[in-house]
């Protein structure tokens, strides 16, 4: 009799903690506000469909396919988008001003993406950064763009 | 004979392949921004950096490579590089500053009118995140404050939806006196800290 309840109690148990633990360490960093084509959200082992009010969390994965586009905005108000076969990962987004807890990472794999700082940029200069495979970008302000493998000499 | 150039002419499409390959390269863009403005960012790749700090100042970076020395990029390489992901680009918010008269959570006859372009706004971005942030001035206690500012910000949120904005997008904070606009010392009477700052995202 033993193991099947305590089976029962782990069930149980992780369904009433996960949901807490899950919103307190993740909470919306950002939201889509224009998608054009294939374009999604990775989060672990689930792929979303990418359409203006779809909510980010740190760590998804954006992605969007040929002809495809993607424009985000984040809580702080910068905003993000991304070109026809792309790949970008936010890593890292902190912003809790009140605390001094600001800073945004991502990293970009492959395609071309478009940047416009906001507050973390403001309030935080050189705490926003970016990785291309080749270099990584650090951010004063205010409006960037990245292509990433361009072939060519120059 | 005839076999030799094509074979050639292949060994040079390799050739030519290989090393458009073996350079690929990232370049990064700084533009100005819809005000014109254009600020700096610091490109970093193995073994040194470069500040870009002009409209349309590029830098390519090669694997394993320094960055190159920053080029001004023609507007019309930026729009074949990027052109897709900067049209893609979303709109920055838009924040409107609602003023009060004094000690009340009524709007400024002004402000009232103002109420408009908010609603226009909300409806022209739709779908939207909105923000109501009340303040106050420094005159009085912190927490009476407190609690006017929330009346300012709630009044605000009422008008919003009795025109039919739905009240779950909208997030309702109050900051009381900690965060004026116009800094100013305690117990200031200053109207242009009698404010409701609504951000439509």
């Amino acid at each position: 009799m033993k193991p099947p309840l305590l089976g029962v109690f782990l069930l149980v148990a992780s369904f009433v903690l996960a949901p807490g633990i899950d919103a307190a360490a993740r909470e919306t960093i950002g939201m889509v506000r224009s998608s054009e084509g294939v374009a999604t959200v990775t989060r672990g082992e689930e792929v979303l469909q990418a359409t203006p009010g779809t909510k980010l969390l740190a760590g998804d994965i954006l992605g969007t396919g040929p002809d495809a586009t993607l424009g985000v905005i984040f809580r702080d108000n910068s905003t993000l988008s991304l070109g026809p076969e792309s790949n970008l990962v936010i890593q890292e987004f902190l912003f809790s001003p009140a605390e001094g807890k600001l800073g945004l990472l991502a990293r970009i794999t492959r395609g071309s993406m478009a940047y416009l700082s906001g507050l973390i940029g403001k309030l935080a200069p050189g705490s926003a950064r970016f990785e291309t495979p080749t270099a990584t970008i650090g951010i004063r302000g205010t409006r960037f763009a990245v292509k990433v493998g361009t072939p060519g000499s120059r | 004979m005839r076999g030799m150039p094509r074979i050639l002419a292949v060994c040079f499409a390799l050739l030519f392949l290989s090393s458009a390959c073996a350079s690929s390269r990232d370049v990064i863009i700084l533009l100005p921004d819809e005000q014109g403005k254009t600020g700096a960012i610091i490109v970093s790749g193995e073994g040194g950096e470069q500040i870009l700090s002009e409209p349309r100042q590029a830098v390519s970076v090669k694997p394993g490579t320094a960055p190159g020395k920053p080029f001004r990029m023609p507007e019309k390489e930026v729009r074949t590089l990027v052109g897709p992901a900067l049209e893609a680009l979303p709109q920055p918010p838009i924040q409107f500053i609602l003023y009060f008269e004094h000690d009340t959570a009524r709007l400024t006859g002004k402000s009232a009118k103002q109420v408009d372009d908010v609603l226009r706004t909300i409806r022209e971005r739709a779908p939207v995140d909105i923000s109501v942030v009340g303040h106050t001035d420094t005159l009085g206690s912190r927490k009476y404050n407190y609690r006017l500012s929330l009346e300012r910000a709630q009044a605000v949120a009422d008008i919003l939806t009795a025109k039919g904005v739905d009240p779950s997008i909208i997030d309702i904070t109050s900051h009381g006196k900690d965060n004026p606009l116009i800094p100013t010392g305690d117990q200031v009477a200053e109207p242009r800290n009698r404010r409701v700052e609504v951000t439509v995202r």
